[in-house]
């Protein structure tokens, strides 16, 4: 056979090596998806930085997040995925000497702008925790805070019933909405965090490891629900299971600490944004496949 | 060696839980001995005092007691109503004043207060100095500025009031801070992250969510405050007074002024009229104490 | 900063590709048995190829039961993952080399002890042998180091072996009138196809090294280009 037809059809360059990850240079925009892929992206992120005090937490955050779907944000332990997710709905004021820099376009406004008030953009954005948070009121007062708070108008009966049916709820406590919250089990009262943040019809859902505090079962449930609402509302999630995230996310951000130079102080960055898919079976950075395939931790 | 006696040798070697070494057992019991015996002699102290009193008032106690006025001259007639009356009007008063302020302080320093600022830092350390002043120090202060000085409101009971409240304003603060702190840091987080603003946060959340230990917190402040004799006398408190107080700007007495001047004097009935008045405040104390551990047991969030 | 965990699992891993590779030298046993049983007409090592066969057969079930526990238990991702669904193309590959060499083998009573035979037919014959071994050899050897041109060069010897095999074809066409010489001809052609069969899996394996090292999956060769 001639050479050239061979060469034709052997598309993959040969390395030169083993390795044929992409070199660092490269692997620097990597995480930088093509403006194509994510048109509509609901959150644009554009050099977001945290500081607290004078250290630098995370750095040069750039990302797209997809509309409609479920975003991963994973990586180890003091990488920054909590306080970049808590900079989407401005939690980050909350700390008085955390400051965060750049750009976070939401609906073609920059969240961060000065006239800007955070408590209006967290009635937009809703976020659950770690560690499920219900208030000590009863299950309707629970769902009801939100809405009563807003100033809601309409039906608070049916405002808490619709807010309890999306939370996949309703048929477990239907019969028991004036009783404590605090006498659910860790999976449903987590799912009540989700339906009370859902009430004020938000069109994002922030999770901050919202299953990590929970037994399979009721992880398997909350994973279900977010599959089915990611049909509505557009889902961040941090999560510490990477099997988590290959199971229910689209899209998936690896993070990555790094130490300065006097190797004091961390500092994480995203080290890799693609396709959960390709995250998962042939991802471009060595420190992406390191991590996944549990070499480093 | 027979096998069982190598079995036997193997088993006292290698035993896997350790008996109980002698030393450890007799000392255990000899520090229960000691809590026991500590106690037991605290409440033998109590019991002698109840027992003082308990003697010689209870003997004194009647209807009439409580509800005729005090007189110099004749013991068998002197009761307490004035001094009943004007110890309820002064724990109203007080009440009224330490609870907002002391709650809205308190509020200001665990929710809004930034640490780093320096006048913050000066009231954090000073709240706890205040709450161990000595409470005659409270009641020349009274004198100074309430009862004389830039107030001059003359030794009336809106002084008296204004002064206990001083007193146990410190306590309460200290009080409604720790109920503040008890709230779990995400009940917060998760009002906030549902778009409510910090003042909606804690009156809706962080207030309710503490209430029954400030209402405890007040009540026991109110039960130090209730039995606080220095401060009235250098206030300026009136001794044996034959009516009730009619008013804010009226002249006043408390039971423990009345206790203290039956104590002083040389007739021996006055003195027993003064155990059946201590009986009294006593119950009163009883009373309020109660209610605050019902309160709590009753209201105790649970987080 | 790199701490290494998973450690029992990338031994796990490393076991079980070292069986599956292993196979292949298995296959490279049976097939240098199965050209001297050809060469010097030894019934007798003829019938142990086709008896061993149940190694190879025996490898193959545990090499896939080791995939399936590791798949189930450690949850491979990423390159690890690619690994272990090659090895599962590996083994199988060599199983189907192992079965080409029984078919060789079995043929070999039927030719008989004094059988006419065809000097340049033979010639072919054995040089498609050594190459097909050299394949496989090969193929193992580019699996071992992930080295893609290794692999890449598979595709060379092959057009050797294929253009071999079509010179046999056309010697068993000319081989003229005789029965016997005719039946001797066709039975060398099968033997020709299953050395053929042998290269093609060992370039099939040489593709699976480089899937495994790039990600993607690329034929070298269209198996339509004879």
């Amino acid at each position: 056979m001639p050479e050239n037809v061979r060469d034709e059809q052997i598309a993959e360059p040969a390395a030169q090596d083993e390795r044929r990850f992409v070199s660092t240079q490269a692997a620097e925009h990597a995480h930088e998806v093509p403006a194509a892929a994510i048109a509509e992206p609901i959150f644009d992120v554009r050099d977001v930085a945290v500081f607290y005090g004078d250290h630098r937490a995370v750095t040069d955050i750039t990302v797209r997040l997809a509309k409609r779907q479920i975003t991963a944000l994973i990586g180890p332990s003091g990488c920054g995925k909590s306080t970049f997710i808590r900079c989407l709905n401005r939690m980050n004021d909350l700390i008085p000497i955390a400051r965060v820099e750049g750009q976070v376009i939401y609906h073609e406004q920059d969240l961060y702008e000065s006239r800007i008030d955070p408590v209006q953009v967290r009635k937009r954005i809703g976020m659950v925790f770690q560690k499920p948070n219900p208030f000590p009121k009863s299950i309707y007062d629970n769902i009801a805070f939100g809405p009563r708070v807003m100033g809601m108008k309409g039906d608070m009966d049916e405002i808490v019933e619709s807010a309890l049916r999306r939370g996949a709820l309703w048929d477990d406590v239907k019969d028991r909405l004036k009783a404590n919250a605090f006498g659910l089990s860790g999976g449903q009262q987590q799912r009540l965090c989700i339906a009370r943040a859902l009430a004020t019809e938000p069109d994002v859902l922030l999770m901050d490891e919202p299953c990590s505090a929970l037994d399979p079962i009721s992880t398997g449930r909350i994973e279900d629900l977010m599959l089915e609402l990611k049909k509505n509302y557009s889902i961040v999630i941090v999560t510490h299971n990477m099997q988590q995230a290959a199971r229910v996310s689209d899209m998936t951000a690896f993070f990555t600490v790094e130490l300065d130079a006097g190797e004091t102080h961390r500092t994480g960055r995203v080290v890799e944004y693609a396709p959960t898919d390709k995250i998962f079976t042939n991802p471009d950075d060595k420190r992406t496949e390191d991590y996944v395939t549990g070499k480093v931790g | 060696m027979t096998g069982a006696q190598i079995a036997a040798a193997a088993r006292r070697q290698t035993t896997v839980i350790p008996r109980r070494r002698r030393g450890e057992a007799a000392s255990a019991w000899g520090f229960a001995g000691l809590m026991y015996g500590a106690v037991g002699l605290a409440f033998l102290g109590l019991a002698a005092i109840i027992w003082d009193f308990a003697g010689d008032g209870a003997s004194v106690l009647s209807w009439d007691f409580v509800t005729s006025f005090p007189s110099r001259v004749i013991p068998e007639n002197a009761g307490i109503e004035s001094a009943v009356v004007g110890t309820i009007y002064l724990m109203l008063i007080c009440a009224a004043l330490v609870v907002p302020i002391g709650v809205m302080t308190a509020v200001y320093l665990e929710e809004y207060a930034d640490g780093t600022r320096w006048y913050n830092r000066v009231i954090e350390v000073n709240i706890q100095n205040l709450a161990g002043v000595p409470s005659v120090v409270y009641g020349i202060l009274g004198l100074a500025f309430i009862v004389r000085g830039p107030l001059s409101m003359g030794p009336v009971l809106l002084a008296g009031g204004i002064t206990l409240a001083l007193l146990v304003l410190p306590v309460v603060v200290i009080v409604a801070r720790e109920a503040i702190r008890a709230v779990p840091p995400s009940i917060r987080e998760a009002s906030l992250a549902l778009g409510a603003t910090q003042w909606q946060t804690i009156w809706k959340q962080v207030l309710p969510g503490s209430v029954a230990g400030i209402a405890t917190g007040v009540i026991l402040a109110l039960s130090r405050a209730i039995g606080e004799t220095a401060p009235l006398l250098v206030v300026g408190a009136g001794v044996s007074l034959r009516f009730n107080p009619d008013g804010l700007d009226s002249s006043f007495t408390a039971l423990p002024i009345q206790i203290f001047a039956w104590t002083q004097d040389p007739n021996q009935e006055f003195v027993a009229r003064a155990a059946g008045a201590i009986c009294v405040l006593m119950i009163i104390l009883l009373l309020m104490n109660s209610v605050a551990i019902w309160l709590r047991n009753r209201y105790e969030q649970k987080w | 900063m790199a701490e290494h965990a998973r450690i029992h699992f990338q031994d796990e891993l490393r076991s079980l590709e070292g069986q599956a590779l292993g196979a292949l030298d298995l296959v490279v046993t049976t097939l240098d048995r199965t050209l001297e049983a050809l060469e010097h007409q030894d019934i007798e090592l003829a019938s142990i190829v086709v008896n061993d066969d149940d190694r190879i057969d025996g490898r193959f079930l545990e090499v896939h039961q080791g995939i399936l526990s590791l798949l189930a238990l450690q949850a491979p991702v990423a390159g690890d993952l690619r690994t272990v669904a090659a090895l599962l193309h590996v083994i199988r590959h060599a199983e189907r080399m192992g079965d080409q060499c029984v078919n060789i083998a079995k043929v070999m009573p039927l030719v008989g002890h004094e059988p006419p035979s065809d000097e340049q037919m033979l010639e072919r014959i054995f040089k498609m042998g050594r190459l097909a071994r050299s394949e496989v050899a090969q193929a193992k050897q580019a699996f071992v180091l992930r080295d893609v041109s290794l692999a890449q060069d598979l595709v060379r010897q092959d057009e050797e072996i294929n253009h071999l095999n079509r010179e046999v074809f056309r010697r068993a066409v000319e081989i003229g009138t005789d029965e016997d010489r005719r039946e001797w001809a066709m039975t060398m052609m099968l033997v020709a196809r299953a050395l053929e069969r042998i290269g093609d899996n060992a370039v099939d394996i040489g593709e699976q090294v480089a899937f495994v090292v790039t990600g993607l999956f690329r034929e070298f060769s269209d198996a339509s280009h004879v």
